[in-house]
């Protein structure tokens, strides 16, 4: 039966990377249609039930800012906040928050229900339908076709998703939901590269079962963190602590003798795991020389008792995980609500895809999250908004639009993805961006909010508190360019009172900020600024601070940008291009990259083999020129 | 807008002038600093190189060709000096201080043939000559692959990514129990990489100059001997030597190599008040020969006990004390910038060869790597890195000490090829327990 309308975007699931898909391609105009499994299940959380982290929150504030919904949802649900790395940097500092499920599912459903060009459908896409190679229409279970112009799968951990508890297992997508078979089955016959992969979740524990005496207690922090540049920390509901416990070499003994029946170790599973999220299996096999393993053990909302320890991720039979779990302290007489499970399940090569995120091979045909190989709400939540975004652009025949590695963590992320691929569940790390420093929470909305405004993603509201908060930025900015401080003026005495640095001739006041000891409350104090400057002033001197670090690193884009600039033919005979080492030779055919920019990435290339690909893409359009 | 590069346009080694093209969007700035102002466009200007500080690096012929209407279709300065490989190195090393960068291997006409200064043609024999020079390089590569050099880089680019390991681990995983920001062990280890670079860039200074040899020029009053050190070194009578003052009008010269290191010599007039037309010419040619040379060689009597060199020679002289058979008094080095020798028997002069590889910077017990311009380049940004992230450390600023020793990983990766971000996290995964 035929669906009665049909759509221009088509959006397969109902997660993180559905959710900002949908909502991106219906606010840039495109009537959308949100295709999922279970409408209860829109904005669930599969694993922890948190927000954030180191790199992570970075992808959330990009996404906010380019009018993205999950910071916004997750300062409605968050139940604890923190700032992490304050020490180390601006640039580094990151934010955290424990949500409440249920208040988070709850935020993303309202704001999915709201939005205008948005459908909401339940059912489960089982086929879909091609016109040469271009994708027209899917098909649902229940015998539904649904034509759209554009398709974006997210579905997460479901295709030919797999669980396992010991040497027990089923399929399933997750805990309690079933896995998309029949779609896995026809992606299979597509010329797309599949794999697996395999991640896993702890066992939950009734928080009315443990005795929180023994366990240290870590409350969140004050001044409490926000997530989005729209929100104040009224928004956040009650907040509560998390706590901190440890194995020991009993627990490790036990789970020791429970290896033989652990599917990562019987072989069972084949995907590839996560090596900086392993199970606690796998911690004690390969550092054996630890004797503890630091457990976060988190609330799962305000409503409940069940309890998340984050740490302690396993596949496990069920009775080691019950004995396990009761050798830590404080767990002594725990009692497991949910046994700890892996999955696998299928994922595709990203670099498969274009950075807009559609399918080489198969015309408007887009994926985002898990299904490409990465691992995270946030990771997948980046993607959802790009590809959902030129979903739209692509069926409106507009360019698509991607941000590149120095405006964005979003643009690492697809930038990484579709040029080195995902060997294991890829997620972000700071450590990942070579303009890290440029790449900061504190300044995502003048990286992207302008931007976002033009593609239609950014309402009207948000770009006039932006305006706003950029204009105030702006006048602290001319007033330390604008001041001097005079020699044994007032002001130069104050200055140097407050920050205890010299001031020995008149200098500007933005020079006398580049030094190391001032900071913004001293400018606050010695009267130029107010004190509703300050926050403002804080964001201004990390800049005044990091401008030669900043300069230095324009120039690097500059110049990867021309190399950037420079394409490389998808026919290029890598064979017939003397001077490149047989090793390079092989990883350029293996890569294809599309760019110089893409080949420089490629692990051991040297500057005389860019230069040479570039002599050689040139003659080479050339050539084709005249021919 | 690009960036701008440079490079020496003429062949290593000697020649009359040696060129340094300079191609891109700052060749004004360097104009303004080095010349004091933009020459006008295709005309020969003839003009002092000097640094901002006032020092003169070298003087000449100064050609400007603004955009579009240069070989590389960017603003082109070319700069022509006399050619001595250490003057040359000098314009270089302060243009890489000024926003510019070396050139890669043929990238001038990869700039030109982006530009469409080019036909197809061209561009056929450009794509072919890079290739050489880095099939060349790649030669160059492999036979140092199993050498001193890269094992050295390497370790020095293991050293760089341990340091890292812990520092961004630090960063991203702050609740991992990992915290290695302020620890003294890294100081230590930053100052022990940085000395580690120092010693290769000297090192591989050293080859350089090793490849590129010393021009020498032997100079002093008239009859004190040089016509006869000139014949010892070489081992052949390729001057006339008489006993009377003057014999030597025209300069003269000749090559050697001292363990490898070639070494040009040139011998003078000798230098004295004269209304000779032909000796006055003789001597400016001395006086030409001096200011080109690398080293000189001022030869005294040994008897005289008022000789002295000349201010204008003083930092790139050796004092050579000849006739010592005549004074009795030992021959050999007295330090290492005064010898005193016999230039009849050759007494001495092994002491003299030992001085002038050390003026080459071969001291006893540094043996010299085939260095490439390229390669001391880079070095020199990986050590200004990680002294930057030694002081970065001392002031906790974690982000910046992990930006800098990136910036250096990078440097290193110029040499031995790159580490990617992937690469990093792989190790980090493997060193600490990392995961919740
Ligand atoms: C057991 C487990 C452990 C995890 N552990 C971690 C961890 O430790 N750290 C971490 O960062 N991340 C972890 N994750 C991953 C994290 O949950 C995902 O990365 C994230 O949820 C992916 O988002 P997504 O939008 O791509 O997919 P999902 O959140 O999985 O959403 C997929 C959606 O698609 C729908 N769907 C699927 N198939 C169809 C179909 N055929 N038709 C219609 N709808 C369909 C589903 O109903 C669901 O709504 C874990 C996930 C699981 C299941
Ligand atoms: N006893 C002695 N005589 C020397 C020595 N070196 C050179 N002579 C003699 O000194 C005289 C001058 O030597 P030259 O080598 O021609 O001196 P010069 O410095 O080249 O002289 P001009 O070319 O005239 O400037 C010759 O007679 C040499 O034989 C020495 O070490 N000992
Ligand atoms: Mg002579």
């Amino acid at each position: 039966m035929k669906y009665p309308t049909a759509f221009d975007v088509i959006v397969i699931g109902g997660g993180h990377a559905g959710v900002e898909a949908a909502l991106a391609s219906a606010r840039v105009g495109a009537s959308t249609l949100l295709l999922t499994q279970a409408i209860e299940t829109i904005g669930q959380m599969s694993c922890n039930p948190a927000i954030g982290g180191i790199g992570k929150s970075h992808l959330v504030r990009e996404i906010d800012a380019l009018g993205g919904t999950m910071a916004i949802a997750a300062d409605q649900a968050g139940i604890h906040f923190r700032t992490l790395n304050n020490s180390k940097g601006p640039a580094v500092r990151a934010t955290r928050a424990q949500a409440d499920r249920v208040l988070y599912r709850n935020a993303i459903r309202q704001v999915v229900e709201r939005q205008p060009n948005l459908t909401i459908y339940q059912d489960m896409m089982v086929d879909l339908t091609l016109k040469s190679d271009r994708i027209v229409s899917v098909s649902t279970r229940l015998g539904m076709e649904i034509e759209g112009g554009a398709v974006v799968l997210t579905t997460g951990t479901f295709l030919g998703g797999r669980i396992f508890v010991g040497s027990e297992q089923h399929t399933g997508g997750r805990a309690g939901d079933p896995a998309s078979l029949e779609l896995s089955e026809k992606l299979r016959t597509l010329p797309l590269a599949a794999g697996r992969l395999k991640t896993g979740t702890p066992p939950r524990i009734d928080g009315s079962s443990v005795d929180f005496t023994k366990l240290e207690e870590q409350p969140g922090d004050e001044p409490r963190p926000v997530m989005s540049f729209l929100s104040s920390s009224d928004v956040h509901p009650r907040q509560i602590s998390c706590h901190i416990t440890h194995t020991n070499p009993q627990t490790h003994e036990v789970i020791r003798r429970g290896l033989d029946r652990s599917p990562m170790f019987s072989g069972d599973i084949e995907g590839v795991g996560p090596r900086y999220c392993p199970s606690i299996e796998d911690k004690i096999v390969r550092f054996a020389e630890r004797d503890q393993h630091q457990i976060f053990v988190e609330p799962e909302g305000l409503q409940t008792t069940e309890l998340y320890p984050n740490g302690i991720s396993t596949s496990l039979s069920f009775d080691i995980q019950y004995e396990a779990v009761r050798t830590i302290r404080g767990f002594e007489n725990a009692h497991i609500t949910r046994p700890g499970y892996a999955i696998e399940y299928d994922f595709f090569d990203p670099r498969g895809l274009m950075p807009s995120l559609e399918t080489k091979s198969i015309e408007n045909l887009f994926f985002a999250g898990q299904i490409n190989g990465t691992t995270g709400y946030e990771e997948a939540a980046a993607q959802g908004l790009v590809a959902g975004l030129n979903a739209a652009r692509k069926v409106a025949g507009q360019t698509a639009w991607v941000p590149q590695r120095h405006e964005a963590y979003i643009g690492v992320l697809i930038d990484d993805l579709t040029t080195m691929g995902a060997n294991e569940p890829y997620r972000m790390f700071t450590s990942r961006a070579e303009y890290r420093l440029r790449l900061r929470q504190d300044n995502a909305d003048l990286r992207l909010t302008p931007v976002g405004r033009e593609l239609g993603l950014v309402t009207e509201d948000r770009f006039k508190t932006f305006v706003a908060r950029r204009d105030r930025l702006d006048k602290c900015n001319s007033v330390l360019a604008g001041t001097t401080v005079y020699l044994n003026s007032d002001l130069a005495n104050k200055l140097s009172k407050e920050t205890g640095e010299a001031i020995s001739r008149d200098v500007s006041l933005l020079d006398f900020a580049k030094r190391p000891g001032v900071r913004a409350e001293h400018l606050t104090a010695s009267g130029v600024f107010t004190d509703k400057d300050e926050a403002y002033l804080v964001q201004a001197l990390i800049d005044v601070k990091y401008q030669g670090y900043l300069r230095r690193q324009d120039q690097a884009i500059e110049r990867s940008k021309e190399q950037m600039g420079i394409k490389l033919p998808i026919d290029m005979e890598f064979e017939g291009i003397d001077g490149l080492s047989n090793e390079l030779r092989e990883k350029l055919e293996k890569v294809r990259p599309s760019t110089l920019g893409k080949a420089a990435s490629i692990p051991g290339m040297t500057p005389a083999a860019l230069s040479l690909l570039s002599v050689h893409a040139k003659r080479h359009s050339g050539l084709r020129k005249t021919a | 807008m690009s960036e701008t590069i440079c490079a020496i346009a003429t062949p290593p080694g000697r020649g009359g002038i040696g060129i340094v093209r300079i191609s891109g969007p700052a060749c004004r700035n360097v104009a303004q600093t080095l010349l004091g102002n933009v020459p006008p466009p295709r005309s020969a200007t003839h003009s002092d190189f000097c640094t901002t500080e006032g020092e003169i690096l070298d003087s000449g012929i100064a050609l400007y060709f603004p955009s579009p209407a240069s070989y590389t279709g960017e603003d082109v300065l070319e700069l022509q000096g006399h050619g001595s490989p250490v003057a040359l190195d000098r314009i270089v090393g302060y243009l890489l201080e000024q926003d510019v960068r070396l050139a890669n291997p043929g990238e001038f006409t990869e700039r030109a043939f982006r530009n469409d200064k080019l036909d197809l043609a061209q561009a056929e024999a450009v794509a072919d000559l890079i290739a050489s020079g880095s099939a060349e390089a790649a030669r160059a590569a492999t036979r140092s692959l199993s050498g001193e050099f890269s094992r050295r880089v390497r370790e020095l680019d293991q050293g760089v990514l341990m340091l890292r390991i812990f520092i961004e681990s630090a960063i991203d995983f702050a609740e991992e129990e990992i915290d290695f920001l302020g620890d003294q062990e890294q100081q230590k280890q930053l100052a022990e990489m940085q000395a580690l670079v120092e010693s290769l860039i000297e090192r591989s200074s050293a080859g350089l100059t090793m490849q590129l040899g010393l021009d020498v020029a032997i100079a002093g009053d008239p009859n004190v001997g040089k016509s006869s050190l000139l014949n010892q070194l070489l081992g052949e009578d390729r001057a006339i030597v008489t006993a009377t003052a003057g014999t030597t009008r025209d300069t003269l010269h000749g090559e050697l190599s001292i363990d490898g290191l070639p070494v040009r010599l040139t011998d003078t007039a000798g230098l004295r008040e004269s209304d000779d037309p032909i000796e006055v010419m003789g001597m400016e040619r001395a006086e030409a020969a001096l200011e080109q040379a690398d080293c000189v060689l001022w030869v005294v009597d040994d008897e005289d006990v008022n000789a002295a060199v000349p201010e204008a020679y003083q930092t790139k002289a050796l004092t050579v004390s000849n006739k010592c058979d005549l004074t009795g008094r030992e021959p050999g080095a007295v330090n290492d910038k005064v010898f005193r020798t016999c230039a009849l028997t050759g007494a001495g002069l092994d002491e003299l060869r030992e001085g002038l590889k050390g003026v080459a910077g071969f001291r006893s017990g540094i043996d010299a790597f085939a260095g490439r311009p390229r390669h001391i380049a880079s070095l020199k940004r990986t050590h200004n890195a990680l002294v930057t992230a030694a002081n970065e450390l001392s002031a906790l600023q974690g982000e910046l000490v992990a930006e800098n020793l990136r910036v250096a990983h990078e440097c290193l990766g110029e040499i031995v090829g790159v580490t990617t971000s992937d690469d990093l996290l792989g190790e980090i995964f493997a060193t600490f327990c990392i995961g919740k």
